[in-house]
């Protein structure tokens, strides 16, 4: 089957005054229906610029400086980086919507939860104001809101941060995209909570069969999300597999690396592998594997040109020119 | 055994709450620590744990008087601190550092790091001239893994890893004993936390250190700690051995939390039965009558409504306060 949205050499780069940070560089991705694809990175990796650019929501100094990002959804194919602006606000929230990672900025205080949630329904389909507001009690019921009715009336400062990101949730499955993004969405949250969020989002993703592009930097919480992860470092895709052959047979020596750096509650260990050095400055990079100051497996060739993504493995893309080939099944996960 | 090197007993920290304007009226407490011992060895990492708002900086704010205690008493080296004085509480502030959580706002942008690190040791005395001052603080910056160079420079020049690295290198600028971590690693990314972490690891070995390890990271908890506190509104509920609670808790909260806390594996994530638990942590000011967890406790009796439940002896290593461990005798 078609992918409902393909990103096709994804380019955004910001044009600052010290000079230009090429934040997401040639990424290629596919989502379909019913299908959750996990981006990891860490902090300026491009992960959240990458989905930013999906929906066009970059602003100066970035500019989108290449690429494509084909839509499917309405039975067409559709380049929305193409399409002029008024049709995008029909795309947002209808087609594909959004979930951020603090609901407190993502909610307007001065309206009740009600208000923002019909105001987002009445925008996209075709209904009256009560039905529009029925439509908002039901969302916020498929969220778990307790006494839905009467938190309709809410505002934001009300709620926990919990609820607030029900509430966000509500609003942003409210008109039934194809697509939903979800931009660390649990980030902010205590860990009992973020289980509640992921349990809802886990849910309401298979009852809706709504792909989701899912962006985080904890690695548990990818594992128990997605079906398919990308890794990104410095601005590009380093590796992209399923999730299984992610974690058990990890092939990008950074990748690998990231995964014994990483404590685990279920194991008694003696030692973490940190990476050495820092994450890369994003200015001026040279056209090179980004990760190739860091990495123990580095070759002359590395500081010389760009590995490209290559499938090395059936549906197992690495960029890398030494790949960590003669990993085992069991030493991919540090042993007790 | 030796004598501990940290005792707090019955620690109470309330924040009051006042109205009014001009003539301001006491209406209640935020009763941030309620009732918290424990004991801290030489050369130990004690964590405590818990979600926003559980009371586990408080307290670690409180044992460092940097914030009065309203009741109860703090040990150190055997000797009260709860009333010294300012003057009196010098040596033990000495013996006594942080780290915290954000490096940006714990290092002033206006100082080198150069006098970041000489300001203490001239301060303490640790040395007596500048000069002294000077090749300690390059001393100490090699033990924590910069450069002399870096002595010029200012904090905004640096990294966040690298940030953490100069905090740590001013708080063992003055050959403390006992080092507060107040989630140190939380603003920074997993590749970098590793390093860190690793460095806590090597001066605990090194320096003989006793940490005070502050986090929500139970993963991580789990990989640093020898004892861990799990806190829940102003009070311990599950304390003890980390092993031991990690693989066999008690307490239906510190089973919740583990249950909530992700495995960074595909298969145990899919095979994991998780309890998830209802609602979020009610108000410290209102808190719920008996077991303040049993309005979200799957496990709730009706004794659990009317009394907070004592802390139960389940090993040597292991307490909790629930009532489940009368039933299940353990």
């Amino acid at each position: 089957m078609e992918p409902i949205l393909s990103v096709k050499n994804l380019s955004t780069w910001f044009y600052m005054e010290e000079g230009v940070v090429k934040a997401v560089n040639d990424v290629n991705l596919e989502l379909h229906e019913n299908e959750v694809v996990g981006i990891v990175g860490e902090t300026g990796s491009g992960k959240s610029v990458t989905v930013r650019s999906i929906m066009r929501l970059i602003h100066k100094p970035g500019k989108i400086v290449s690429g494509k990002v084909i839509y499917r959804g309405r039975g067409k194919e559709e380049d929305i980086l193409s399409l002029p602006e008024d049709e995008m606000t029909s795309i947002r929230g209808k087609e594909i919507s959004m979930v951020f990672q603090d609901p407190l900025t993502s909610l307007n205080p001065l309206y009740t939860i009600g208000d923002q949630l019909t105001e987002t329904i009445i925008q996209h389909q075709d209904v009256d104001r009560k039905t529009a507001w029925e439509i908002g009690i039901e969302m916020l019921k498929k969220v778990q809101i307790p006494e839905a009715e009467k938190r309709m009336m809410s505002y934001p400062f009300e709620f926990s941060g919990g609820m607030r990101q029900r509430a966000v949730i509500a609003i942003a499955l409210s008109c039934n995209p194809k697509v939903l993004i979800a931009d660390e969405p649990t980030t902010a949250l205590d860990v009992t909570i973020q289980a509640q969020i992921l349990d809802l989002m886990k849910e309401l993703q298979k009852e809706f069969k709504t792909g989701m592009l899912f962006i985080t930097h904890d690695l548990g919480v990818i594992a128990s999300m997605a079906d398919k992860i990308i890794v990104m470092y410095g601005s590009r895709q380093m590796e992209v597999a399923s999730a299984e052959d992610i974690f058990y047979r990890p092939l990008h020596p950074y990748t690998h690396m990231l995964l014994r750096a990483i404590p685990r509650l279920d194991k008694k260990q003696d030692k973490l592998e940190a990476i050495p050095g820092q994450p890369p400055r994003m200015i001026e990079v040279p056209n090179v594997c980004p990760f190739a100051p860091r990495c123990p497996r580095r070759l002359d060739k590395c500081t010389k040109e760009l590995p490209e993504l290559v499938e090395i493995e059936p549906e197992h893309f690495v960029r890398c020119f030494n790949p960590v080939l003669e990993t085992k099944n069991s030493e991919a996960i540090p042993n007790e | 055994m030796n004598e501990p090197v940290i005792r707090v007993q019955n620690l109470k920290k309330f924040f009051p709450i006042t109205k009014g304007f001009l003539v301001k009226k006491k209406v209640g407490d935020v009763k941030a620590v309620d009732d918290v011992s424990f004991e801290v060895y030489k050369k130990e990492t004690f964590a405590l744990v818990g979600e926003s708002g559980c009371g586990k900086t408080t307290t670690a704010r409180t044992m460092l008087r940097l914030i009065d205690p309203t009741d109860g008493k703090i040990e150190i080296f055997g000797k009260d601190i709860s009333h010294l004085n300012r003057e009196k509480l010098l040596p033990f502030r000495r013996k006594m550092q942080i780290v915290f959580q954000n490096p940006i706002g714990s290092l002033n942008p206006r100082m080198t790091i150069g006098q970041i690190l000489i300001e203490p040791l001239l301060f303490h005395k640790i040395v007596d001239t500048k000069q002294e001052a000077y090749d300690k603080a390059i001393e100490l910056l090699r033990m924590v893994g910069l450069k002399p160079y870096h002595m010029d420079r200012y904090p905004h020049q640096f990294s966040g890893g690298q940030k953490q690295r100069i905090a740590i290198a001013r708080a063992l600028s003055v050959d403390p004993e006992i080092i507060f971590l107040d989630e140190p690693t939380s603003a920074l990314d997993v590749s970098v936390q590793a390093q860190i972490i690793n460095l806590f690891m090597k001066f605990q070995d090194e320096l003989n250190l006793t940490y005070i390890f502050i986090s929500h990271d139970l993963s991580l908890v789990r990989f640093i700690s020898d004892k861990v506190a799990v806190m829940y509104l102003g009070r311990i509920v599950e304390i003890g051995d980390v092993d031991e609670i990690f693989e066999n808790p008690i307490h239906p909260y510190t089973k919740a939390l583990l249950s909530a806390s992700p495995i960074p594996d595909p298969k145990i994530e899919k095979q994991r039965k998780r309890i998830i638990l209802t609602g979020s942590v009610p108000s410290p000011i209102a808190r719920p009558s008996g077991c303040f967890f049993h309005p979200r406790c799957p496990f709730k009796t009706e004794k659990c409504e009317k009394e907070y439940p004592n802390m139960y002896k389940v090993s040597e290593n292991h307490q909790v306060s629930c009532y489940l461990v009368e039933k299940e005798g353990v």
